[in-house]
C-alpha cells in the first residue's frame, strides 16, 4: 500500500510535472482521444467482423443489408493503424514540449546556485543525473500515464457502452474489469514494490561499489588481489540475483492470473450474450460472435496496466530528485553601474570576517588589504587557508559576515552578475563548451567581431594553433578536444577575458599540475597581456612570482607575510628558503 | 538478427529444443481455443441452448489455460537460462577487468566499464530471453496456425499467407528509409542532445561572464529545435510500425469481408469461418511481438557485442617467467633497448631505452611534460608493455624476460601516481589495502609515520571513519599521505614507483610530504618520476628523458658538470628570471 500511495503523495507535491498539464491541455486531451481510438477501431473491428459473418451467413436475401458492415470493417481496419500513428506522434510531441519547459526549468533552478554549481555537485554525474531525470520523466508519462489514462477511458465507455443493453450485465462488467484495472495493478505493486526497492538500492550499492573499485584497478592489480574482489563482489550480486528471480517469479504469476481473468471475462461474455441475444440461425443470435470477440483486442489495452504500475517505482526517485531542487525565483535588484571612464578600480578589504554556514572555524579573520587598480598581486598559502573562499569574497559571490569587500567604494556583493564587467576569473579547469572556438570566444563577449577575435587569439599566441585547425576558427573544441593541452586551455580562457575587457582578472591557482616550461611560457604570456590590469593571481608555489608587485600570504586565515618577492628574498627567512625549495637549489 | 555468440552458450541446444516444443504446444493450444470457441458460438448461433454448449466452453477454457501455462513455463525457463548465463559472462567479464587492469579500463573509460558490467549484462540478459523466445514462436506458431486456417478456408489462408512476406518486405524498406534519415540528422542529434548537459555543466562559466540568465532562452530554443528534429524523425521511424499495423488489421478486416460473402454464397459454414476469423490476428501476434520488444533486443545485441570485444582482449602472456621471492642488496635489473609504441599512435614513445640498476637505488626520471616519464612508470610497473624488437632485453638477476608484467614482479612494486586512488572504505582498510592482515596497532603507527596523526584527531570515527567519494573526502596531499601509509605498512614491497606525486600539491605541503616520504624511500628501490627539481638531490642516479629517449644519465653532480641537457632543462624549468 505504502508504495502505491507514496508514488500519489509525490505526484500531489509536484511542482514540476503539473504546471504543464494546464499549458498544453489542448494537445493532451488529443493525444488520449486518439489513444481511445485506436483501440476503440481495434475492438470495433473485431465486433463488425464478428456480426458481419454472422449475417452473411443466416444467408440474407439483398447483399446490401451486409453492406454497412462491409464498410466499418475496412474502416475501422484502416482506423486502427492511423489513429495509432496519430496517437504515437501526439504524445511524443507534447511530452517533448514538456521536457523543452522542464529543461529550461532545471537549468534556471541550478543557476541559481550560480558559481558554487560544482562545489555542491562535485561530479558531472549528479548533473547527468538531473538531466536523465528529466528523460525519465518523459517516459513516465509516456509508458505509464498515457496508457493508464487511455485504459480508464475505455473502461468507462465499455460499462455506459453496455449499459445500453443491460444494467446487470454492465454492472458486472463495471466489477470485473475494476479488477483488471484497480486489483491485479495494486496487488502487483504491493508484492512487487518492496522487492523493488530492494532491488534498486542493492542495485545502487553495486553500481558504486564497482565504480569505486574499478577506478582503484590499478591497486587491484599491483597487489594482486583481484580475484579477491570478484569473489567478494559475487557474493554481493548473489544477492541482488535472488531479488531479480522473486521479481520475476511474481511478475510470470500475475501475468498467468491476469490472462486467466480474461478467459473468465469471455466466458462471462458467452453466457450473457447466450442470454440477452437468443435467435436461431441468425437474428438477435447475430450479435454474439459480435460481443465475445470484441474482447480479444482489448486485452492489449488492459494486460499492460501492472507493469505501468510497477514502473512507477522507478520514476519516484527522479521526481523527488527534481522536487528537492530549489525554486527559481527571479529578483530584480538595483546594480552598481561604475563608468568605465571614470571609475577607478581599487578594491578595498576592511577587518573582513568569514566562516561558512554551519562550520564553527573562522576561515578568514580579520583581513586588511588594498588592492590598488593595475596592481599585481600574488596570494600564496597552502590549501585549506581560505584563499579561493577570499577570492569568491572579492568578487562578492559571498558575503563577508563582517568587515567589507568594495570595490570603488561599493560592496562587491551588489553588483550580481553585473560583476562579470569589472572582474574575469580563470580557473585552473577551463570549461569549453560543445561548440566552435570562436563561439567559445564570444563567451567573453557576444558581439565581439572575428577581427578582433583574432587579434586576442594573437596577443596569447594561439593565432598559428587555431588557424592549422581542419575548419580553423570554427572548428568545434569537442572534435579538437583533445588536441587542446593544459596550456592551451589556459590561452582560451585568458583570449575569453581578454574579450571581456573588465578591469580586474582573477587567476585562481590556473597552472597547477603544469610542468614548469609550460607553466613558465603561460605565466610570461598572462602578465604581458594583462598589463593594463589589476591581476589578483592566487598561486600554489613561487614559480614566476617575480612577475608580481606584492606577495602575500594567507595563514590560517589570517595574512601572514606581505611584501615584494624581492624585500621578502632579503628581510624574511622563510620565504627565502621556500624559494630555495622550489627552485631545486635548495 | 540472432547473434553468433549466443549459439555457443552452454546448454542453448537443449533450450531451444524446449522451446522449439513449447511453441508447437502453444500453437495447438491457440488452435483449440479457437475452434471450441467457435464452436460455442455457431452452436449458439444455430439456437441450442447454453447447457449444450458447456462442454465447448469446458475445453474452450481449458486450452486458453493451457496456453497461458506454456507461456508461464516458458518465461520459467527462459528467466532462469539467461539469469544463469548472464552471471556466468559477468563473472568472466569482472575476472578479465581485475585481471587486465588499467588496460582495459583506460580503453573503454571507467563509466562504460562499470555499466557494462551492471547495465550490459542486464541487457544482454533481457536479449537472450526476447531473442530465444520470440524466434522460435515466429518461427513456429503462425505457420502451424496457418496449415490449420487452410482446412478451414483456403482463401482466407492465402491472404495471410500473401500478407506475411509484404509486412516483412515493407517493414525492411521503411526501416531502411527511416534508417537512413536518422543517420543523416544523427550528427544534429548529438549535438542538440548534448548542449543541455553541456550548459550545465558549463553553468558556472557562464554565470563568470554574466551570461547565465540570459543563457536560458537559449536552452529553450535549443531544446525545441531537438523536439522537432525528433518529430521529423519520429515521423518516419515509427512508419514501419505502422506498416505493421496496417496491414495486420486490414488482412483481418478483408479475411471477414471475404469470409462475409463466401459465407453469403453458401461456400463456407458459419462456423469453420468464425474459427478461421479468430485465428487471424493470432497468425499475425508472433510477429508483432517481435517487433514490439525489437529496440530493447537491439540494445541487448549492441550490449553483448561490447562485452564479448572486452572478453576477448588477449591477456598478458607469460606472467610467470621471473622468479624473484624478494629484491634484495644484491639483485639487479638490466634493460636494453626496448622500445614502446601506443597502440592508437605511430610515433614511438619511448626509444632505445637503456640503464641498469641494483639493490636499493634512488632513481630520478626528469624530462619536460610528454618526454615518456609517466609512459617508463608504466612500463616498469608492468601495465603497459614494450613492443617486441629483437635487440630488446630485459633482465632481473641475469633472468631474460619478456616484459616487467611478473607476478613476482609486480608483487614487490608500490605504485604512487599524482593523484592516489583512495577506496571508499574506512581510513584503516584504506592503509591496510596490501596488507589485509595488519591490526589497528600497526595502521594506526604508519598513519603517524606518514603524519597523518591531526586527520586521524579530527575524523569522527578515527581510523574507523570512511573516507573517499561519497565518505570524507580528503586532500591531495592527505590521500598521498594515505598511500604512503600503505607503504610503510608492507614492508616487504621493496620497489616503489613514484609518478610525479607532489604535482597537484601547494610548496609547503609538498615540502612537509617530503619529510615523511624521505625516510620510505631507505632500503628499497627508487623509481621517481617528477619535474619539481628539489627532488633530484635525494636521488642516487639520474635519467634525463627527451622525446621517449634518455639523453643523459647520472649522478646529480655529473649531470651538473656535464653542463648538458640536465643544466638546460633546469634552467628552463627556473624561468631563468631569478
Amino acid at each position: 500500500m505504502k508504495n502505491n500511495f507514496s508514488i500519489l503523495t509525490y505526484f500531489k507535491k509536484d511542482r514540476w510535472v503539473k504546471p504543464y498539464f494546464k499549458k498544453y491541455r489542448k494537445m493532451l486531451f488529443l493525444a488520449l482521444f486518439l489513444g481511445f481510438l485506436t483501440f476503440f477501431c481495434a475492438g470495433a473491428l473485431m465486433f463488425n467482423s464478428g456480426y458481419l459473418i454472422s449475417r452473411a451467413a443466416s444467408l440474407p436475401e439483398n447483399i446490401l443489408l451486409i453492406y454497412v458492415p462491409i464498410v466499418l470493417t475496412r474502416a475501422f481496419g484502416i482506423g486502427r493503424p492511423v489513429f495509432r500513428y496519430l496517437e504515437r506522434l501526439i504524445s511524443h510531441n507534447w511530452v517533448l514540449k514538456m521536457t523543452s519547459d522542464l529543461r529550461l526549468k532545471l537549468y534556471n533552478a541550478l543557476e541559481k546556485e550560480g558559481i558554487f554549481l560544482n562545489d555542491h555537485y562535485k561530479t558531472g554525474d549528479i548533473l547527468g543525473l538531473l538531466s536523465e531525470d528529466i528523460n525519465h520523466i518523459q517516459n513516465l508519462y509516456l509508458r505509464t500515464v498515457f496508457p493508464t489514462a487511455i485504459a480508464f477511458i475505455l473502461y468507462i465507455f465499455i460499462v455506459i457502452g453496455l449499459g445500453f443493453f443491460s444494467l446487470t450485465f454492465a454492472f458486472w462488467m463495471l466489477l470485473l474489469l475494476a479488477v483488471i484495472i484497480f486489483l491485479f495493478p495494486l496487488v502487483s505493486v504491493l508484492i512487487n514494490g518492496a522487492h523493488q526497492e530492494q532491488q534498486k538500492s542493492a542495485r545502487n550499492e553495486l553500481y558504486s561499489t564497482l565504480t569505486d573499485n574499478v577506478l582503484g584497478v590499478s591497486d587491484w592489480m599491483v597487489s594482486q588481489q583481484g580475484k579477491r574482489f570478484v569473489a567478494h563482489y559475487e557474493r554481493k550480486e548473489v544477492e541482488l540475483r535472488e531479488i531479480d528471480r522473486l521479481i520475476k517469479r511474481n511478475d510470470r504469476r500475475h501475468n498467468f492470473f491476469l490472462q486467466l481473468f480474461f478467459g473468465v471475462i469471455a466466458m462471462a461474455l458467452v453466457v450473457w450474450t447466450s442470454q440477452r441475444f437468443v435467435g436461431d440461425h441468425g437474428g438477435a443470435a447475430n450479435w454474439i460472435a459480435a460481443f465475445v470477440l470484441t474482447l480479444f483486442p482489448l486485452i492489449d489495452a488492459f494486460a499492460p496496466l501492472s507493469d505501468a504500475a510497477q514502473e512507477t517505482n522507478i520514476y519516484k526517485d527522479s521526481i523527488q530528485r527534481l522536487n528537492r531542487l530549489p525554486q527559481a525565483d527571479i529578483q530584480k535588484m538595483s546594480v552598481p553601474n561604475l563608468l568605465t571612464e571614470t571609475a577607478n578600480f581599487d578594491l578595498e578589504v576592511k577587518s573582513l570576517n568569514f566562516s561558512y554556514e554551519g562550520a564553527g572555524k573562522k576561515v578568514l579573520e580579520n583581513l586588511n588589504l588594498t588592492i590598488p587598480f593595475k596592481e599585481k598581486i600574488a596570494i600564496l598559502g597552502k590549501s585549506g587557508s581560505g584563499k579561493s573562499t577570499f577570492a569568491a569574497l572579492l568578487r562578492g559571490d559571498l558575503k563577508p559576515d563582517s568587515g567589507s569587500v568594495e570595490l570603488n567604494h561599493f560592496p562587491t556583493s551588489d553588483f550580481g552578475d553585473a560583476m562579470s564587467k569589472y572582474m574575469g576569473v580563470i580557473h585552473q579547469n577551463t570549461y569549453l563548451f560543445h561548440t566552435t572556438v570562436l563561439n567559445n570566444l564570444r563567451i567573453g563577449r557576444e558581439k565581439a567581431e572575428e577581427a578582433e577575435v583574432w587579434q586576442v587569439l594573437e596577443q596569447v599566441g594561439l593565432k598559428e594553433m587555431i588557424e592549422r585547425l581542419p575548419e580553423g576558427i570554427n572548428t568545434m573544441v569537442d572534435e579538437a578536444g583533445l588536441r587542446f593541452s593544459g596550456g592551451e586551455r589556459h590561452r582560451l580562457a585568458l583570449a575569453r577575458i581578454l574579450l571581456q575587457q573588465a578591469p580586474i582578472i582573477i587567476l585562481d591557482e590556473p597552472t597547477l599540475g603544469l610542468d614548469p616550461i609550460t607553466e613558465n611560457q603561460l605565466l610570461d604570456t598572462f602578465f604581458e597581456v594583462l598589463q593594463e590590469k589589476t591581476v589578483i593571481w592566487i598561486t600554489h608555489h613561487l614559480q614566476g612570482v617575480s612577475h608580481s608587485d606584492r606577495v602575500i600570504f594567507i595563514e590560517e586565515g589570517r595574512l601572514e607575510m606581505s611584501g615584494s618577492s624581492g624585500e621578502l628574498l632579503v628581510t624574511n627567512a622563510r620565504y627565502r628558503s621556500l624559494m630555495a625549495i622550489d627552485q631545486g637549489t635548495a | 538478427m540472432i547473434d553468433k555468440t549466443l549459439m555457443t552458450m552452454s546448454g542453448i541446444k537443449r533450450i531451444m529444443s524446449l522451446l522449439a516444443g513449447l511453441a508447437v504446444l502453444q500453437a495447438l493450444f491457440i488452435i483449440g481455443q479457437a475452434y471450441f470457441l467457435a464452436r460455442a458460438i455457431a452452436g449458439l448461433w444455430n439456437g441450442h441452448a447454453l447447457t449444450v454448449q458447456l462442454s465447448s466452453l469446458a475445453i474452450f477454457f481449458l486450452c486458453y489455460f493451457l496456453r497461458q501455462a506454456v507461456v508461464f513455463f516458458r518465461e520459467k525457463i527462459l528467466d532462469e537460462y539467461a539469469a544463469k548465463q548472464a552471471g556466468l559472462m559477468r563473472e568472466k567479464l569482472l575476472q578479465k577487468v581485475f585481471l587486465l587492469g588499467p588496460a582495459v579500463v583506460q580503453e573503454n573509460g571507467t563509466g562504460n566499464m562499470v555499466t557494462m558490467a551492471l547495465e550490459g549484462i542486464h541487457q544482454t540478459e533481457n536479449y537472450l530471453h526476447l531473442i530465444l523466445a520470440k524466434m522460435m514462436n515466429m518461427m513456429i506458431i503462425p505457420w502451424l496456425i496457418l496449415i490449420f486456417i487452410f482446412t478451414l478456408d483456403r482463401r482466407s489462408g492465402v491472404i495471410l499467407l500473401i500478407v506475411f512476406p509484404i509486412i516483412i518486405l515493407f517493414m525492411i524498406i521503411l526501416g531502411y528509409a527511416a534508417q537512413a534519415k536518422a543517420d543523416k540528422q544523427y550528427a544534429a542529434f548529438q549535438v542538440l542532445s548534448n548542449h543541455f548537459i553541456d550548459s550545465l555543466s558549463g553553468l558556472a562559466t557562464l554565470k563568470l561572464f554574466g551570461l547565465s540568465k540570459k543563457y536560458a532562452t537559449s536552452i529553450y530554443q535549443t531544446s525545441e529545435r531537438f523536439r522537432q528534429a525528433t518529430m521529423s524523425t519520429l515521423k518516419f521511424a515509427i512508419l514501419s510500425t505502422f506498416a505493421l499495423d496496417f496491414f495486420t488489421t486490414l488482412s483481418v478486416a478483408i479475411v471477414a469481408v471475404f469470409l462475409g460473402f463466401r459465407l453469403l454464397n453458401g461456400e463456407v459454414f458459419l462456423f469453420p469461418a468464425l474459427t478461421a476469423l479468430i485465428l487471424a490476428p493470432e497468425f499475425f501476434l508472433p510477429l508483432r511481438d517481435f517487433a514490439g520488444d525489437y529496440h530493447a533486443t537491439l540494445d541487448g545485441k549492441n550490449a553483448l557485442q561490447a562485452i564479448q570485444k572486452v572478453l576477448i582482449m588477449p591477456e598478458t602472456e607469460n606472467r610467470t617467467e621471473l622468479s624473484l621471492s624478494q629484491w634484495q642488496e644484491s639483485s639487479e635489473l638490466k634493460i636494453d633497448h626496448l622500445n614502446f609504441r601506443y597502440s592508437t599512435e605511430t610515433d614511438f614513445s619511448l626509444t632505445d631505452i637503456t640503464f641498469q640498476t641494483q639493490g636499493y637505488q634512488k632513481i630520478g626520471i626528469i624530462g619536460a611534460s610528454g618526454s615518456g616519464k609517466s609512459t617508463l612508470v608504466n612500463l616498469l610497473s608492468g601495465f603497459l608493455q614494450s613492443v617486441q624488437n629483437e635487440k630488446a632485453d630485459i633482465r632481473i638477476d641475469q633472468q631474460k624476460i619478456s616484459h616487467l608484467a611478473q607476478n613476482d614482479w609486480q608483487k614487490q612494486l608500490l605504485y604512487i601516481p599524482q593523484d592516489p586512488y583512495i577506496f571508499h572504505e574506512t581510513l584503516a582498510n584504506n592503509v591496510r589495502f596490501y596488507e589485509p592482515a595488519a591490526d589497528d596497532r600497526q595502521v594506526l603507527a604508519a598513519l603517524k609515520v606518514a603524519g597523518l596523526e591531526a586527520l586521524i584527531n579530527d575524523l569522527p570515527q578515527g581510523i574507523n571513519t570512511l573516507i573517499g567519494e561519497s565518505g570524507r573526502t580528503l586532500s591531495g596531499g592527505q590521500a598521498q599521505r594515505v598511500v604512503l601509509a600503505r607503504a610503510f605498512l608492507d614492508q616487504k614491497r621493496k620497489i616503489l614507483l613514484f609518478d610525479e606525486p607532489t604535482a597537484h600539491l601547494d610548496l609547503e605541503t609538498e615540502i612537509e610530504l617530503k619529510q615523511n616520504m624521505l625516510p620510505l624511500m631507505e632500503n628499497r628501490l627508487v623509481f621517481f618520476a617528477t619535474h619539481r627539481l628539489h627532488w633530484m638531490s635525494e636521488m642516487d642516479f639520474i635519467l634525463v628523458l627527451d622525446h621517449g629517449r634518455i639523453v643523459e644519465a647520472g649522478t646529480l653532480e655529473e649531470l651538473q658538470q656535464q653542463q648538458g641537457f640536465y643544466v638546460q632543462l633546469t634552467q628552463e624549468m627556473r624561468g631563468g628570471k631569478q
